[in-house]
Order: C-alpha cells, then structure tokens, then sequence
C-alpha cells in the first residue's frame, strides 16, 4: 500500500514537474515570437502584405505625364492601389465609427480631419456608408525622389447613405472632383492634403447603334416591333448550373431548334454571380455564354440575359466589386446581336426583408447606370417576382417584367391595373404550374391540369397581347438545394414545370407553349 | 356606349384620388419650405459658418455636409445651422442638403478658402539628398505652404527658394500650382555641400542642406614602394595611386573601392584592393617567393584605370643542402639562406613531392624555421622500397630519384 501511494506520489511529482517545464518553455517562446513580431524586414517595409483587392470601383488614368519625373508603370499602380485603400479605409471608418486602417492609409495631420468627423458622428450615433463607383485620374506631379505625388480625381460618384439611430436619413449622391497630395511613407503612399472641387460636367459618350430599344410601350429590335414570346430556358441536365462542367453546346443547340418549332422567339438564361468569378470574371464561363449567344443568333432567337444569379450581399462596401462583375459581363457582349436585355437580378424583391429594401433599390439603380455606361445598346429590366413590387423603378428601367404565380383567375384584372399605371412595356417573365401530383403533394396538378393551365394562360396573353415568358422548358431530375431550400416536397415541386418531362417527352402542356 | 360610361365611373374617382394625392404632397411640401437666408458663399477658413434657412413651417430639420474628408449631419429645430468648427477649417467644396423626414429641401454647396494671415506653415521636401558635380545631375525642391490650419495656399502664392554653393548665392521666385512650389536645381562643376531655404511671405523655412559629390575619376598613375626587390615571400610591396580627380578637378569620394590587377610571368592573376582617402589608394601584397615578374594595373572597375606598372623580383638562393638520414626516412632541407647569407626568415614554403613509379603519392608542405625544414617519411606510410623525392623551395627545385627506404 505505502509503495504504491509513493509510485503515485513520484509519477504526480514528475509530471507536474515536466508540466511546469513545458509551460514555462512555452512561454518563453511565446514571449519570444511576440517579441519578433514586427521586427523582421519583410513586415516593416510591408512587402509581403497579402491582400485581397475589395474595393473595386473604375479607375481611369486619363494622363500620367506630368512636369516632375516621368512614372514607372509599378508605381502608378502601386498609387493607384493605395489611393484606393485609402478610400476603402475611410468607407469603413465612417460605417463604423472607428479608425482602423486610417494609420495606414493617411499621414498624420490627414488623420486628424478623419477623426474629427468620426468623433463628431459617434457622438450623435451617426453612420455614413458610403461607396464611390469611378474615379478618373490625372497625375498633376511626381517629385524627383519619387516620395511625394499629387492628383486629380475628376468626377468622383459617390454614393452615401446617411443613418441615425440605425434609420436611414437620407441617401445621396454626390459628384465631385478632388486634388489629393501623397506622400510616400513606411512603403505606403499616405493622403497628406485632400480638396474637394467643383466637378466639372463629364463628356457625354457618343452613343452607339441601339440592337434593341423601347419607344412608348412598344420594343423594337433592328427598327422592328418585337413581340416577345419566350420561355426560360435552362438545359434538362444542368438547372441552375447551365455553364458548369456539364456544360455541352450540342445539347443546347438542340433545346433552341425545340424552342423554334414551339414557335417562340426568345429565351430567359441566368449568370450566376459567384460561378462567373465574382469581381473577376473567369474567362472560360464567358466563351461558354458567348457560345450560346452565337448559337441563339444562329437559331433566331432573342436572349434576356440574367446577371447577379444568388448574388444576395448589396451592401454599400461590395458595389465596386459587383460593378466590376457586371461590366466584364456586359461590355464583353455589347454588341451581340443575340441579346435583347440584361435583366438585373432575378426577384431582387424577396431580399427586401433580410437586407432592406432601401439598399435593395439602391443597388439595382446604381447597377443600372453602370450597365448601360458600358453597354447602350441593349435594354435593361428587373425580374420582379411579384406584380405588387413591378413599379419600383419603373423610371429607370427599360420594360417592367414581372413574374406571376398567383391564382390565374385574378391575373387579367391584376394585369390591367398595372398596365394602367406604367407606360412602358409590360413582360410576363415567368408563369407556370407544376405538374407534381405524385406521393409528396398527392393534391398538385395534374400534367392535364397544367396543360388546361396554360391554354387558359395562353388565351388571356392573346387577349392582352402581353409579351411572354413561360417557366420552363424541361422537368428537372434534380434541384439544387440553393434554389428553394432543402424540404422534399419543395424540391419535387420545382422539378415538375417542364414542357417535356423528365423522359423527354412532350407533356400534355406543350401544345400550349404558345398561342 | 356602356363601356364609355364604365369609363367615366372609372375615371372620376381615380381623378378625384389623384388630386387628393397632389394635394397631400402639395401641402406637405409647402410645409416645410426652406429658403436660404445665408447669401455668402465662400468663407474663409477657421471663420463661424452659420447657415440659416427660413423655413414655412418650424419643423426639427437636418444638414448634411459633404466635406474631402468625410459627412456628417447637424440638426437645428429653427433653420438656424452651426456648421462644426473640423468643417470650417478645411478647404475646400462642402456640399450640404437640407433635410426634413428623410426628403431634401434644399440643396447647394458653400466653399471654403485659405485663411489669409501671416502664420504660414512651410513644408519642404529636397531629393535625392547627394548628387554628383558637373551639372547635369540635379536635385528637386519642393515646397508646400499651407495656412495655420493646414489647408495648402491658393495657386501663384509667390514662393522665394535660395541656395548657396562656394561663393554662389541664387534666389529664385516661384508660383505655386497644384498646392506645391517646385524647382530642380542642377550641381554646378565643384564638389561640396550646398545650402537650400525656402520662404513664404514672411515665413521662412530652415536651412536644408544637400551633397554634391565629385563626379566619375579619370585615368589616373600609380607606383610601387618596397624594401628590396627580392623573391624572399616575406616583404610586403605597396602600391600607391595618384590623386583620383573627377573631369573637372574635383578629388573623387573617400572610400572608392581601386583594384589592382597583377599578371606574372605564367599569366596568373593576383588581385589586391584598396580605397581611396583624399583622393588616393594604397594596396599591399607580399613579394613573391620566387624569380618573377609583375605586370600591374589598378582599376576604378568600370570607371577608370591606371598605367601599367612592371615590377621585377630577383631569386633570394641559388641551392640549398638537402640531407637525408634515418634510411632516408628523415629529410632535412636547409639552412635556406637568403641574399645576404642570412637565415630566411620563418615561413618560407618548402614543398616535398613523393613519387613512386611515376605515381604520385603525397605532396608535403611545411614552413621554414630558424632557416630549417624537416620532413619523416614514416614506415606506416611509407613501407620499404625505392621512392622518387622532389623538393622545392623559393623557386628552387631539387629531384632525387630512386630513394630507397629500409
């Protein structure tokens, strides 16, 4: 009994003993490392600073000759770069109210004028968040030692939404032109004097041949009255994921002579915004969109283009970087003739709740400007998911479109109250029925029921001459979860709006494709 | 018929209602009017600006204020508006909107200028710090003067930059634009150090100060010292240059790294360096410890260069005793006499070069003491047999062949 309660004794004593040791070793090398930290070479002329561009609005260097020294095309960027950073930095000062960054990013006496205002803001519990969406630089001097620069930024759009208490006040934009001296300082080129000036009014573009335009509540592509009879199209074996690694031309090829002989003329697609890269657009997902635009043109038939796909952020902060996703996109095929409009975002109005409305609508106004700056000639509309939300912008944009889901019987009366209150035109951009009779709803439709669905559909739009665009050409095999969540008999709904089935056969429905 | 009175009923109630509506926002509206009773728009900067605004109702009201640096908002329940003391003292545009519920007023834009008084503050920036003689390397100045609250001064502010170099004295006016004054001022032909200063109005900045270093050295001479001209290995030769001038007279930096490049007779490179102080560079190297033959030329690399000196060194021995003992085992070389018959001083190289059949087997080296060296053939390395010996020193060679160790 006494040998083993000193064997225990011993064993405690030692390895409490190795335990103290390694937490002291610890320690000290803890202590050592943090010691180090900030004194190797690399990270006191950050030259090893690992970031990630986010903030992205475009920049234009409009004329870098200068009096001074002539610049190196590394440090421009380098400017550039940190310009930028220092917009970012401030954005982010005056959303949060603190100072983060701004060390980095101003010198100083600069960093007093930035303070000053937080300070006062905080006070009364006043945020700003703020984005600009160009700059257009001119380099106006660069010293012979190359530590100090000034510039003009002409034509600076900012944007601004002003809260208190967390309310929106107000929300503006404002155009401004400013002269900005940096110095460069611990290998960051910091602001040292910043002035605002009067901008002067930009040059309009010269505006280029219109593909597709809008005169009263009438479209017209190449001059001729266009009547849309569509439907949104994603290929049978890939839904949602139409430029993905199933990817195949030939298939598609094929949905367009079958969309041809339902004798219709345009088809719905969307671009997801991630799949396409986000901020940088992948350079293969665009050849892909281009195939099928030419194969579309090949066949006759129109495309609405939907951007932004599962894109949900819309915060003020991630506007350049979706500025820059759109502009890739859209400058690349501004002059296909395949494309009718760039529809903006597929029912933007079920954001409104978890990101609110305000900032929903600021960022579909905003994209819209951009997109038609970069491409004038095709049309612009907003896939609103609902005929109460289809008058939000209606001043901007081309064509209102709008989606139908509700009882059928009330739609002619909801049509016609809408029509009455908007002047331009109205598209139907989705409507159907799925026929998802089956063990998960037992009480759904029928096939026969959603053919009788669409004749009546197809009689009303004959009626109204309204433009068309059904959902959707193919029964699904399978959903993804991202679309409508992960509940069974919402998935099995969703899989069964097709004209064809599942086999490829032609549902009862696909006589009544059109009118 | 019917339809056109469906029509009619339909159209009444919907005028009727729209009116209602032009009203309500007619009315609203003309609730809270604002007229802007403040007419300057420029102020200068750190002065009060207050702006006052009639409104048609008494309603609490908002200003936004749009600045470089950032926005805020200031609340007034009468119209009357303090713009906070950071807006005022910054130049610049300030957009400002006058807000109520959420909807703008009025809207325009006030602008403030640099304060204008006598505390200017200057900030001056001179690069690169060293330049080199000769007038065509040059250095900027660059000056920024802003108002005691840190805002540049206008465009054409009058700026006087001087500098003095040797018996030069310069003064210049300059106009600021794009907030800076700026000047490149050239090296003259003298090196040495020249002096900067800067003033604004009565402002004046402080002395600033930048090097003008000679230019690139021209060809230069160069010679030799040494105690003897003898191949003892021991001695020390110095090479020493002239003085290193630029093409206009100024001696080069202190601390110009010269090369000198010694050939021998075989052709071999030998290389010494030294660096220059006033103008000229010394080397060292030991003589050689045998009969040679130096061809020197020293270098500014990629600069300049030297004349090509000669330098001969005689041979210190004609022969020397080589005595083998032990059964040959134990080799003693020496005494190695030098030039005056007096015992070479300790170091100099002796090599022994054992051979068997033609094989080579070993070469051993040692250094001369109080004259002497000894070399042992041990029996473990060397068993017994006939060996070929070869011995050198301070370039005398000596064969014996067919040594026959017990």
């Amino acid at each position: 009994m006494i040998g083993w309660s000193k064997n225990i004794y011993r064993t405690l004593i030692i390895s409490s003993f190795i335990g103290v040791i390694i937490l002291i070793l610890f320690g000290i090398g803890q202590v050592l490392s943090y010691l180090n930290t900030g004194a190797d070479r690399s990270s006191m002329l950050h030259i090893t600073l690992n970031q990630e561009q986010v903030y992205l609005p475009k920049v234009i260097w409009e004329d870098t000759t200068n009096p001074g020294r002539t610049i190196q095309k590394q440090t421009l960027l380098d400017i550039e770069k940190d310009y930028l950073n220092a917009w970012y930095v401030r954005q982010v000062a005056y959303q949060t109210n603190l100072t983060k960054g701004i060390n980095d990013y101003y010198t100083t006496s600069a960093q007093q004028d930035i303070i000053k205002g937080l300070e006062s803001n905080r006070k009364k519990d006043i945020i700003v968040k703020g984005t600009t969406t160009n700059h257009n630089l001119v380099l106006d001097f660069y010293s012979e030692d190359g530590q100090l620069a000034v510039l003009t930024d002409k034509n600076v759009n900012e944007y601004q939404q002003v809260l208190q208490k967390n309310e929106l006040l107000l929300e503006t934009k404002i155009l401004s032109d400013y002269q900005v001296m940096l110095l460069l300082e611990d290998g960051f080129w910091r602001i040292r004097h910043m002035i605002k000036k009067e901008s002067q009014i930009p040059k309009d573009s010269l505006q280029t041949e219109k593909i597709a335009q809008v005169i009263g509540t009438k479209i017209y592509v190449d001059n001729q009255e266009f009547q849309i009879k569509g439907i949104n199209y994603y290929p049978q074996n890939t839904p949602w994921d139409m430029f993905g690694d199933g990817f195949e031309i030939n298939v598609i090829a094929k949905d367009f002579d079958i969309i041809k002989t339902m004798g219709l003329n345009t088809i719905r697609i969307f671009v997801q915004y991630e799949d396409f890269g986000k901020a940088a657009v992948t350079k293969e997902k665009l050849q892909k969109l281009e195939q099928v635009l030419d194969q579309a043109e090949a066949k006759d038939l129109k495309v609405i283009v939907t951007l932004f796909d599962f894109y949900g952020d819309y915060s003020v902060l991630d506007w350049t970087l979706t500025h820059r996703h759109a502009e890739q996109i859209v400058s690349a095929f501004k002059n296909h003739r395949a494309i009718l409009a760039w529809d903006i975002k597929n029912e933007p109005n079920l954001d409104f709740e978890s990101r609110g409305q305000e900032n929903v609508v600021a960022w579909l106004r905003e994209m819209m400007l951009q997109i038609k700056q970069y491409d004038p000639n095709h049309l612009v509309t907003i896939g609103w998911s609902d005929i109460a939300s289809a008058s939000i912008l209606q001043d901007e944009v081309d064509f209102v479109s709008f989606h139908y889901y509700q009882d059928i019987d009330v739609f002619e009366e909801a049509y016609k109250g809408l029509n009455a209150n908007i002047n331009k035109p109205l598209i139907l951009q989705e409507f159907g029925v799925s026929s998802n009779r089956g063990f998960w709803s037992p009480f759904g439709n029928s096939e026969k029921k959603q053919a009788n669905y669409h004749k009546q559909f197809q009689e009303i739009i004959k009626g109204q001459n309204i433009h068309y665009l059904s959902w959707t050409l193919y029964d699904f095999e399978e959903v993804p979860q991202s679309v409508v969540g992960s509940l069974p008999w919402r998935k099995h709904k969703q899989k069964h709006f097709g004209f064809i089935d599942a086999e490829g056969n032609r549902k009862a429905a696909f006589e009544f494709s059109d009118n | 018929m019917s339809k056109k009175q469906k029509y009619i009923i339909f159209c009444i109630p919907m005028l009727l209602i729209c009116s209602i509506g032009f009203k309500a926002v007619v009315s609203e509206s003309k609730e809270a009017v604002a007229i802007l009773q403040t007419e300057e728009e420029v102020f200068e900067a750190g002065s009060d600006i207050v702006l006052d605004f009639e409104l048609s109702a008494s309603v609490k009201t908002q200003l936004f204020l749009h600045t470089a640096f950032g926005s805020t908002i200031i609340e007034s329940d009468t119209g009357h508006f303090i713009v906070p003391e950071f807006v005022c003292e910054k130049k610049g545009l300030i957009n400002y909107e006058l807000v109520y519920n959420s909807k703008t007023l009025y809207q325009s834009k006030i602008r403030v200028k640099t304060r204008k008084e006598k505390s200017i503050q200057l900030a001056s920036y001179i690069g690169p710090p060293s330049i080199t003689a000769g007038g065509k390397d040059f250095t900027m100045h660059v000056i920024i003067p802003t108002d005691s609250y840190d805002n540049p001064l206008p465009d054409s502010t009058a700026i006087q930059i001087k500098h003095q170099f040797l018996d030069i004295e310069n003064e210049e006016t300059l106009y600021s634009k794009d907030m800076i004054g700026w000047s490149t001022i050239y090296s003259y032909n003298q090196s040495g150090r020249m002096l900067l200063s800067s003033k604004v109005g009565d402002k004046a900045s402080k002395e600033f100060s930048i090097e003008i270093f000679p230019s690139l050295s021209e060809d230069f001479q160069i010679s030799s010292e040494r105690k003897h001209p003898y191949a003892d290995g021991n001695q020390i030769t110095k090479f020493i240059t002239s003085v290193l001038k630029d093409r206009y007279g100024n001696i080069i930096s202190d601390g110009t790294l010269v090369a000198f490049i010694i050939k021998d007779i075989n052709g071999s490179i030998l290389q010494t360096q030294g660096s220059t102080i006033n103008g000229k560079a010394i080397a060292k190297i030991l003589h050689p410890d045998h009969k040679d033959i130096w061809e020197v030329r020293a270098f500014v690399p990629g600069i300049a260069k030297s004349n090509m000196l000669s330098l001969e060194y005689k041979s210190v021995l004609e022969d020397f005793d080589v005595i083998f003992t032990k059964s040959n085992r134990k080799i003693s070389v020496g005494p190695l006499l030098s030039f005056m018959d007096q015992l070479i001083p300790d170091g100099a190289v002796v090599t022994l070069k054992i051979s068997q059949d033609g094989e080579d087997l070993e070469t051993k080296i040692k250094t001369s003491s109080d004259g002497v060296v000894q070399f042992n053939l041990e029996e473990g390395f060397y068993p017994s047999g006939n060996y070929d010996v070869e011995i050198k020193a301070l370039g005398v060679q000596k064969e014996y062949k067919n040594k026959k160790l017990q």
